[in-house]
């Protein structure tokens, strides 16, 4: 019988709603590709069709967080500063992954890090790969024109640290992620902007 | 201006052994220690973490600044000391993120010029007035967090500049959608959390006055004031002081207190309505008549004495940007975060020493002042400047009569005698007695600023009259003794 690409797409979303729920119920870890599979009602061999591992479907529920993050940080007018526009592309992403908080480590550990991708050099890495074009076109917006592979690895760092701080943030609304984000960024962007100055 | 990172360190003193994390060097260390650590909210990282550098020297001078204080009053020492203080303000100026204790702390020694040095006083007066402010994308943020929507979406307008430094946040304009303009107080992420460890740091700082008898009543105070300045981050608490104050206030008195707009309020966002009006610097340099500048007094005495008597709130933070003389002539009354809630037992000492204190005797004042204050019969001169400095305090309710506050001598005197107080280090006392001398100090400073004459003590009368409470038993008779 021939599989119709809506009906794959419905399976996959299938599988992602499954996924998500059970990594929020219970855990990332405890979760299982057979239990997943179970939950949606579908052959566990027939998942792997889908998704090779079970750090493939968070990503995949990532990149669709990034992508409406994306959108929306499309949407904003700002007239801000370099640190500010950084801000704002970061938070519109992390609201968009506020239902990943939990299990966003394993996506750290993968897809989002270079040392990963480097040991598998298949392994796809546009989520890393899209943000930072992202960050490249506002520090050009900011009349920084070049940026330096070193000062691309700093910002990802920072960028990482963030998100591995805000995953097991334990402040009231993850308030203290927010501080950090924009102690951390004024001071890259502090940073970039006197390295800029430097070098002309 | 730049700071000598090496002079500063040659300089510093050894007296640091609690903090002895490694000075981090070069952008890259910084960087990946920043990116990973978590917000500095810890006490050692607050001192250690993105101003690692500054922290230290900082904290050092601080340090050998209070040891300073504590231990001698040598006027040498004291001078090298300033010249540090002014040191380590410039730094801790940059120092963003120890906002919130930080500027409290100078807001109280603001009221004592002749304590902390007019360096230090004008960089924290800037700490005050220039904080850096929230940008907007985090302040959109903070918003959408506590109320659950972005500002655009909540409120019908929103400025993205503040128009106002708070101490712990900043304050925007905005209108609701009723139409109702107001003013919108957003607290900094985790500063609340951030003052303990601000307190602990400073505890810490103030060790040297272990070796002082007076050791717990100072530790008590500084309790007593860090749980304050804790209780001043709740805005909830805030938001209630705020409703309780405008309750006790009618139009006949010409004075209000902002309303609040409790669903769009949180522990965080404070929405108040908007008052137009002047801050009192702006009103004199309008150069206003006499009678005017009274009559801004007046309501600021009986704003302070109707809150006191009638709502049982001592309000202590007398900052001149608390008050605004509105364009239609009224008082507002802003800030009411740092109220000293006069409980049954604070009551009961407030009526204890309402009578020994008002009627300008010394034999009156003693005994009460004793007590307060925990002072031995020993103790001829701790006794002699308690009391200098208590009938300073009460001089103008007990004189009765139009006080010339303008008079700047006797302001100084009282300055003076508190300045003694400390030098000698007589800081044994009840534990919110530098809260309410804070409050004292600036309430007078006000009224100095105003150049203002005042009947303080028929105002008070009027005030303690209207709450039903009988004095006619020692009344008449003090009234009799001080003419």
């Amino acid at each position: 019988m021939r599989i119709t690409a809506e009906e794959k797409n419905a399976t996959r979303r299938r599988i992602l709603d499954a996924a998500v729920e059970l990594f929020r119920t219970h855990g990332f870890d405890a979760t299982t590709t057979r239990d997943i599979a179970r939950a949606a009602e579908i052959a566990t061999g027939t998942l792997f069709n889908y998704f090779d591992t079970k750090e493939a479907i968070i990503g995949q529920l990532a990149s669709e967080s990034f992508g409406k993050a994306r959108l929306a940080f499309a949407k904003q007018e700002l007239q801000a500063g370099l640190d500010e526009e950084l801000f704002a592309l970061v938070v519109a992403e992390l609201r968009q992954l506020k239902l990943l908080r939990k299990f966003i480590t394993p996506l750290l550990e993968t897809v989002l890090c270079p040392l990963a991708s480097a040991r598998r050099p298949g392994m796809d890495h546009s989520l890393r790969v899209e943000h930072l074009e992202l960050v490249v076109g506002i520090a050009k917006r900011h009349g920084i024109t070049e940026i330096s592979p070193v000062s691309i690895q700093m910002y990802w760092s920072i960028y990482i640290g963030v998100l591995a701080f805000w995953a097991e943030d334990q402040s009231p609304k993850q308030e203290d992620t927010l501080a950090l984000l924009d102690q951390s960024l004024r001071m890259f962007a502090a940073w970039l902007l006197n390295s800029a100055g430097e070098s002309q | 201006m730049a700071l000598n990172v090496s002079e500063l360190l040659t300089a510093l003193p050894q007296e640091t052994d609690e903090i002895t994390t490694p000075v981090v060097t070069g952008v890259p260390a910084l960087l990946s220690r920043a990116s990973y650590q978590p917000v500095p909210v810890g006490r050692i990282r607050r001192l250690t973490a993105l101003g690692t550098l500054q922290a230290k020297i900082a904290a050092a001078y601080l340090f050998h600044w209070l040891r300073g204080w504590f231990k001698s009053s040598d006027d040498n020492q004291r001078l090298l000391a300033e010249t540090h203080w002014r040191t380590a303000l410039r730094v801790l100026d940059s120092m963003t993120y120890l906002r919130g204790a930080v500027m409290k702390i100078g807001q109280t020694l603001a009221n004592f010029p002749d304590i902390a040095p007019v360096a230090f006083v004008d960089t924290l007066e800037r700490l005050h007035f220039d904080a850096p402010p929230m940008h907007w994308s985090l302040l959109r943020e903070m918003v959408h967090n506590e109320l659950e929507d972005d500002p655009e979406s909540r409120f019908a307008s929103f400025d993205k500049q503040a128009f106002a430094a708070a101490s712990l946040g900043q304050v925007h304009r905005a209108r609701l959608f009723s139409g109702d303009e107001v003013a919108v107080k957003i607290q900094y992420p985790g500063i609340a959390r951030s003052i303990e460890a601000d307190f602990r740091n400073l505890f810490l700082f103030l060790l040297p006055a272990r070796l002082s008898k007076d050791w717990d009543s100072t530790k008590d105070q500084f309790d007593d004031l860090r749980r304050r300045l804790e209780l001043e981050t709740d805005y909830e608490l805030e938001a209630a002081n705020l409703q309780k104050a405008r309750a006790l206030f009618h139009a006949a008195d010409g004075i209000v207190v902002p309303r609040v707009f409790t669903q769009f309020s949180t522990g965080r966002i404070l929405t108040m309505e908007r008052l137009e009006g002047v801050h009192i610097t702006q009103f004199m340099a309008r150069n206003p008549s006499q009678e005017e500048r009274n009559n801004i007094a007046k309501k600021i005495v009986r704003a302070w004495y109707r809150l006191m008597y009638s709502g049982r709130m001592l309000y202590v933070d007398f900052h001149p940007g608390n008050f605004l003389i509105c364009d239609d002539g009224r008082l507002g009354v802003l800030d009411f975060g740092f109220i000293v809630p006069l409980d049954d037992t604070e009551w009961e000492w407030f009526r204890k020493i309402d009578r020994p204190l008002t009627t300008g005797l010394r034999e009156d004042r003693l005994p009460i002042l004793k007590a307060w204050s925990d002072i031995g019969d020993d103790e001829t001169e701790r006794l002699r400047l308690n009391d200098e400095y208590a009938e300073w305090s009460w001089l103008s309710r007990y004189r009765g009569g139009e006080f010339d506050f303008s008079n700047e001598a006797e302001f100084r005197r009282g300055i003076n005698l508190f300045t003694e107080m400390v030098r000698r280090r007589y800081s044994r006392a009840r534990p919110n007695t530098p809260t309410i001398a804070r409050g004292q100090f600036a309430w007078w400073s006000i009224l100095f600023q105003l150049k203002a004459k005042v009947d303080v003590r028929s105002i008070a009368e009027e005030e303690i009259k209207a709450t039903g409470w009988d004095r006619s038993e020692y009344t008449p008779r003090e009234v009799q003794e001080v003419q």
